[in-house]
C-alpha cells in the first residue's frame, strides 16, 4: 500500500517533467492523452488505497495497517516526510484524482483556444501531485509545502489559458489568487510554527493524539491564523473575495479543479488539523467560525441572485456551499463533521459538473454573460440544458441526489453542536442557514429559468453542431452517475467516519 | 608576539587568497605575450585554484574550534580577534562559494571585454580576503579594517570599465562607504570608551554589568556601529545607493555586490549580533528587527514597480536583506547562514542569466525576456526556478525552507509583529517575482530570445540550478553549514 501511495504521488509529478521535455509540436499533440493515461493510473491508485476500516489517525485503537510513511527530511528543522491515509482523506484523494482524470479526458478534444496543451496537461498534473499530497500530508510543514505546489500552476493555468476576451482581466484574476492564498497560507504557516513551539512537534498523528490544550494565549493565536489562512483557501466571507474572478476568468478545466479540489484543501486542513490538534482553542472560536459561515452562506446566496454571469454565478454558490462545510466544522459534534466531509465530496462532484456544463455553454456562444446567451436554452441544446437543470438541482439539495445529505447533516449537527458549544447561537446559525438553503433554490431556479426556459420562437435554435458531444458524454457520465450514487446510496461514504 | 601554529591554520585562508590576488596582477601584467584568451583563461584557472583552496580548507576543519591572536584577559576566557569556529566554517563556505561563482561567471568571453582582467581578479580576491577576515574577526579593529578591505576593492570593481554611469555609481558607493565607516568608527569609539575594550567577548560580559547611564551610551554606540553596517549592506533607510550602483556596474560586478559585498556585510553583523554588542533580550536586536521589517517591506515595494531585470533584482535583493536581517534579529545563526546559501547560488543563476539576456540585449527590460519559455527553453526553466525560490514557494523548496527558517526564528524570539510583517512580504515578493515570470511565460512575441548560450554561462547556470535543486530537495545541507 505505501508503494500505491507514493506512487500517486510521485508519478504525476515525474509524467509532468517528461512532458515538458517532449518538444512543443509533438507534446501537444499527445498531451491529452498522454495526460488521461497518467490520471486514469492514478485513479486506479487511489481506488486501490481504499480503507478497509474506517477511523482516523490516533483516533482510536491503530490496529489498523494504516498506509503511512514516515521518514526523516529535515533534522535541524523537525520537519519528517510522514505521508499516510485514512478514512477522511481517501474518499478526497479518489475525488481529486477522478477529477483530473475527466479534465485530461475533457482535453483530447476540447481545449483552450491558446493551445499550448503540452504545458496545460503538465501543469493540472503537477497541480494533482500538490492536491493529493497535501490530503496524505501528516506533517504540518509537509502539508503547507504541498498546500503551496498547488499555486504556481493554478496562477499559469488561469494566466495562460483563461478568458482569452479578457487578458488584463485574467491576469487580475490569477494574481489575486495567488497573492491572497499566499498570504493566507504564510499566516497559516505562522500558526504551525505557533504550534510546534508549544507541543515540540509538527507531526499531526502524534499533535492528535496529544493536542494542545488551552482556548486561549498562543493556542488561541495559532488556532486563529491557521483558521484565517485556511479560511482564504476555502474560501470564507470576508475572504472570498478572490473567488469569483478566479472562477470566471479560468479556463473550464482550472475552473473544475478549482472548485471541485482546490477549495477542499481549506475545509481538509480544518478537519485534520484544526479541530484535532487544537480542539479547545477551537471550541473558542467555533461560533465565529459558525458566525462567517452563517454569512458566507446567505451572502453567496444573496450575491448569486445578481450574477449575470453563469460562471460567477456557479462561483458564488461554491461560496455558500462551503459556507455550509464551514458551518458542519464549526458544531465540532459528530454529525456536523460528517456532513461537511459528504458535502466536500458532494460539492467537488456537483460543481465539477456545473463548470463543466457551463464551460460548454460558454464555448458554444462564445460568452458566459447570461444576457448574451439569451433564453431557451431547452430548445436550442436540449440535452446540456436537461443536464444543466440535474446539475442544478443536485447543487440545490434536493433529497436522493448528492447535495443533500451533507448539507441535511450539516443542519443537524448544528440543531445539536458539540455540548462545549453555545446551543442557542448555533440554532440560530441553522435557522439562518435553512433559509440560506431557500435563497440555493431560488436563484438555482432562476437561473433553470432564465436560461434554459422561454419561448423557443424568440430565440430561435441556433445553428450549433453538436448538442451534446461524445467526449462530454463519457467525461461528465461518471459525475452525473456519482452524484445519483451517493444521492441514494450516502452510507458508501458516510459509514467510513462511523468512528468521528 | 609570535605566531602560533593555530594562528596560522586560522589565517591560512586568507593569506592564501591575499597571495592569490598578488599573483594574480603579477601574471597579468608581466606576461603580455600571450593572447588575451589564454591569459584570462590563466587568470580564471588560477584564482579558482586558489578559492578552492579556501573551500577544501573549511571542509576539511569543519568542525574544528581555532581561536588565534588570543591574549588573556583580566577576567573571563583569553581575548581573540579572529576565530575559526563552525559558524564561520559556515560563513566562509558561502563567501567563497559565491566568489568561486562570480569568477565563473567573469570567464572568457564573458567578461565585458573593456574590463581589465588582471586589475578584476586581483580586487575580487583582496575582497574575498577581507570578507573571509570579516567572518572570523571578534574585535572591533579587525572588523573595522576587514570591512573596509570588502568595501575598497569593491568600488574600485564598479568603475573598471571607466565610463560614466560606472563612475557615478562607484563614487555614490564610495561616499556611502566612508560615511558608513565614519559612523561606525564613532560608534566604536563610545563602545570602547565605555567598555575599555575592543574585544568582542570582553564588551559583551562588561556591558552586562554597566551602571545604567553608561549603558544608554553604549546603546547609542552599538546603533552607531549596526548603522554603518546597514549602509553596507544597504537596509533601509541607508539604501538609496545601491541600485544605480547595480545598474552602473557591469553585471558580473554587479553579482560580486550582490553576491559576495552583501554576504560580507551580513556575516559581519551577524558576528556583531551574536557574540557581541547585542545580548539576549537587548534593544539593539528590536532595533534590528525594525530594520528588517522596514527594509523588506521598502525593498519588495518599489521592486514591484521596475521594468528593467537588473533594478528589479537590486531592489528585490534589498528586500532579501530584510528577510536575512530578520533571523538575525533573533541571532539564529543557523538561519542566517542557511538564507546565505540558498540566496547566494540563486542570484548567481539569477545575474547568471540575466548577463547572457543583457549581452544581446542591452536595454535589460523585463519585456526582453518574452516568450522564453519557448524560444530558449534551458534557460527560461533556470530562471523561472531561480526566481521561485527567491519567492520562497514550491519547486524553489531551498528558499521555502530559509524563510520557514527565518519565520521559526521569528517566532521562537517572540517577535511576533514581524512574523506578520514577514508573511505580508512574502506576498509583496511573490508578486515581485510573477511579473517576471508571467514574461517569460507569455507566447513569444515578433521577436523572441534565442541565441548561442556561450558555454561557460551554460556550465555556471546549470551548476547553479543543481545546486539549488540539491538543496531544494534536501534542505538540511544549508543548514548543516553552521552547526
Amino acid at each position: 500500500m505505501n508503494a500505491i501511495l507514493l506512487t500517486i504521488l510521485v508519478l504525476p509529478l515525474l509524467a509532468a517533467g517528461a512532458l515538458w521535455s517532449v518538444p512543443a509540436a509533438i507534446g501537444d499533440r499527445l498531451a491529452a492523452a498522454y495526460g488521461s493515461v497518467i490520471s486514469g493510473l492514478v485513479l486506479v491508485g487511489s481506488v486501490l488505497l481504499w480503507p478497509q476500516h474506517g477511523g482516523w489517525f490516533a483516533y482510536g485503537p491503530h490496529d489498523a495497517p494504516a498506509t503511512e510513511i514516515d521518514v526523516p527530511w529535515i533534522p535541524s528543522l523537525g520537519v519528517r516526510f510522514h505521508v499516510g491515509v485514512d478514512s477522511i482523506s481517501v474518499p478526497l484523494i479518489v475525488l481529486t484524482a477522478l477529477l483530473t482524470f475527466l479534465c485530461c479526458l475533457y482535453s483530447l478534444k476540447i481545449t483552450p483556444r491558446i493551445g499550448r496543451t503540452r504545458s496545460l496537461i503538465a501543469l493540472l498534473l503537477v497541480i494533482e501531485t500538490g492536491v493529493i499530497g497535501t490530503f496524505s500530508a501528516l506533517d504540518l510543514v509537509l502539508f503547507f509545502v504541498c498546500f503551496e505546489i498547488v499555486l504556481i500552476p493554478m496562477w499559469l493555468v488561469i494566466d495562460i489559458w483563461g478568458d482569452h476576451h479578457d487578458a488584463a482581466g485574467r491576469k487580475r484574476a490569477a494574481n489575486t489568487f495567488v497573492l491572497m492564498t499566499v498570504f493566507g497560507s504564510a499566516l497559516m504557516l505562522l500558526g504551525f510554527l505557533l504550534v510546534q513551539r508549544v507541543a515540540g512537534t509538527f507531526d499531526i498523528v502524534e499533535l492528535t493524539s496529544s493536542p494542545v490544550a488551552g482556548g486561549h494565549g498562543i493556542p488561541l493565536a495559532a488556532a486563529l491564523l491557521i483558521a484565517v489562512g485556511l479560511a482564504v483557501k476555502v474560501p470564507l466571507w470576508p475572504l472570498h473575495i478572490w473567488l469569483p474572478d478566479a472562477h470566471a476568468k479560468a479556463p473550464t478545466v482550472g475552473s473544475v479543479l478549482l472548485a471541485g479540489v482546490l477549495l477542499k484543501l481549506g475545509t481538509y486542513g480544518m478537519i485534520r488539523i484544526l479541530v484535532p490538534v487544537l480542539p479547545d482553542a477551537t471550541a473558542t472560536i467555533a461560533p465565529y467560525l459558525g458566525a462567517f459561515s452563517t454569512v458566507a452562506i446567505v451572502a453567496g446566496s444573496l450575491a448569486c441572485l445578481a450574477q449575470t454571469d453563469v460562471k460567477r454565478l456557479i462561483a458564488y454558490s461554491s461560496v455558500g456551499h462551503m459556507g455550509f462545510i464551514g458551518l458542519g466544522i464549526s458544531t465540532l459534534s459528530p454529525a456536523g463533521l460528517r456532513g461537511a466531509l459528504f458535502a466536500n465530496i458532494a460539492h467537488g462532484l456537483i460543481t465539477g459538473l456545473l463548470f463543466f456544463l457551463a464551460g460548454a455553454i460558454k464555448d458554444r456562444h462564445d460568452t458566459s454573460d447570461l444576457r448574451a446567451i439569451g433564453r431557451a436554452l431547452y430548445a436550442r441544446l436540449p440535452r446540456i440544458a436537461a443536464l444543466l437543470t440535474f446539475a442544478c438541482l443536485a447543487s440545490l439539495g434536493l433529497p436522493g441526489l448528492a447535495g443533500f445529505w451533507g448539507e441535511m447533516l450539516v443542519l443537524l449537527g448544528a440543531y445539536d453542536p458539540a455540548p462545549w458549544l453555545p446551543r442557542t447561537t448555533f440554532l440560530v446559525f441553522m435557522v439562518i442557514a435553512g433559509l440560506g438553503t431557500v435563497l440555493t433554490a431560488a436563484y438555482f431556479l432562476r437561473l433553470v429559468r432564465n436560461l434554459c426556459q422561454g419561448d423557443p420562437a424568440e430565440h430561435p435554435p441556433a445553428a450549433f453542431a453538436v448538442d451534446l458531444s461524445r467526449i462530454e458524454l463519457i467525461t461528465w457520465a461518471p459525475l452525473i452517475t456519482l452524484t445519483v450514487l451517493l444521492g441514494v446510496w450516502p452510507g458508501l461514504l458516510l459509514h467510513q467516519w462511523s468512528a468521528l | 608576539m609570535t605566531l602560533t601554529w593555530t594562528d596560522w591554520q586560522a589565517i591560512a585562508v586568507p593569506l592564501v587568497l591575499a597571495v592569490g590576488a598578488v599573483a594574480v596582477l603579477l601574471v597579468d601584467s608581466f606576461w603580455k605575450s600571450a593572447s588575451a584568451e589564454l591569459r584570462h583563461t590563466v587568470v580564471t584557472l588560477l584564482t579558482s585554484v586558489v578559492i578552492l583552496f579556501g573551500l577544501v580548507f573549511v571542509w576539511a576543519h569543519r568542525d574544528d574550534f581555532m581561536p588565534a591572536f588570543c591574549r588573556s584577559a583580566v577576567e573571563g576566557p583569553a581575548q581573540c580577534s579572529l576565530v575559526f569556529e563552525p559558524l564561520t566554517a559556515g560563513l566562509w563556505a558561502v563567501l567563497l562559494i559565491g566568489g568561486l561563482g562570480v569568477v565563473g561567471l567573469s570567464a572568457y568571453r564573458l567578461l565585458a571585454a573593456d574590463v581589465p582582467v588582471g586589475e578584476y581578479h586581483f580586487l575580487l580576491l583582496s575582497a574575498l580576503t577581507g570578507a573571509t577576515v570579516l567572518a572570523g574577526a571578534r574585535d572591533l579593529a579587525t572588523l573595522v579594517i576587514a570591512l573596509e578591505v570588502v568595501s575598497l576593492p569593491s568600488f574600485a570593481m564598479v568603475a573598471l570599465r571607466r565610463d560614466r554611469r560606472g563612475s557615478e555609481g562607484a563614487m555614490k558607493a564610495f561616499l556611502v562607504s566612508v560615511l558608513s565607516t565614519a559612523v561606525m568608527l564613532f560608534g566604536i569609539s563610545y563602545l570602547y570608551g565605555v567598555t575599555g575594550s575592543l574585544y568582542l567577548s570582553t564588551i559583551a560580559n562588561r556591558l552586562t554589568g554597566l551602571d545604567p547611564d553608561l549603558a544608554r551610551v553604549a546603546f547609542a554606540a552599538g546603533l552607531f556601529v549596526i548603522v554603518g553596517f546597514a549602509f553596507k549592506i544597504a537596509a533601509v533607510p541607508f539604501h538609496a545607493w545601491l541600485p544605480d550602483t547595480y545598474v552602473g556596474a557591469p553585471i558580473e560586478v554587479t553579482t560580486f555586490l550582490a553576491v559576495v559585498s552583501k554576504s560580507a556585510g551580513v556575516a559581519g553583523l551577524l558576528v556583531l549580533v551574536t557574540s557581541g554588542i547585542a545580548p539576549t533580550g537587548s534593544q539593539l536586536r528590536t532595533a534590528v528587527a525594525i530594520l528588517a521589517a522596514v527594509t523588506m517591506t521598502v525593498g519588495n515595494l518599489a521592486a514591484l514597480r521596475q521594468v528593467e531585470a537588473v533594478r528589479l533584482l537590486a531592489w528585490s535583493s534589498i528586500g532579501q536583506v530584510g528577510f536575512l536581517l530578520a533571523p538575525l534579529a533573533a541571532a539564529d545563526a543557523q538561519a542566517v547562514v542557511g538564507y546565505l546559501a540558498a540566496y547566494v547560488v540563486v542570484t548567481l543563476g539569477a545575474f547568471g542569466a540575466v548577463a547572457v539576456v543583457q549581452r544581446h540585449r542591452p536595454g535589460g527590460l523585463l519585456a526582453d525576456y518574452r516568450g522564453m519559455v519557448r524560444s530558449e527553453p534551458g534557460l527560461a526553466a533556470a530562471l523561472i526556478f531561480f526566481l521561485v525560490v527567491l519567492a520562497g514557494l514550491p519547486p524553489g523548496l531551498a528558499g521555502l525552507f530559509t524563510k520557514f527558517a527565518a519565520f521559526q526564528a521569528v517566532i521562537d524570539a517572540h517577535l511576533g509583529w514581524l512574523a506578520i510583517v514577514m508573511a505580508l512580504n512574502v506576498m509583496i515578493g511573490l508578486a515581485v517575482y510573477l511579473r517576471w515570470i508571467a514574461e517569460l511565460f507569455r507566447l513569444p512575441a515578433d521577436d523572441p530570445f534565442s541565441v548561442d548560450i556561450e558555454t561557460p554561462a551554460v556550465t555556471m547556470i546549470s551548476l547553479c540550478t543543481a545546486v539549488a535543486a540539491v538543496l531544494s530537495i534536501l534542505p538540511s545541507i544549508m543548514f548543516a553549514l553552521a552547526t
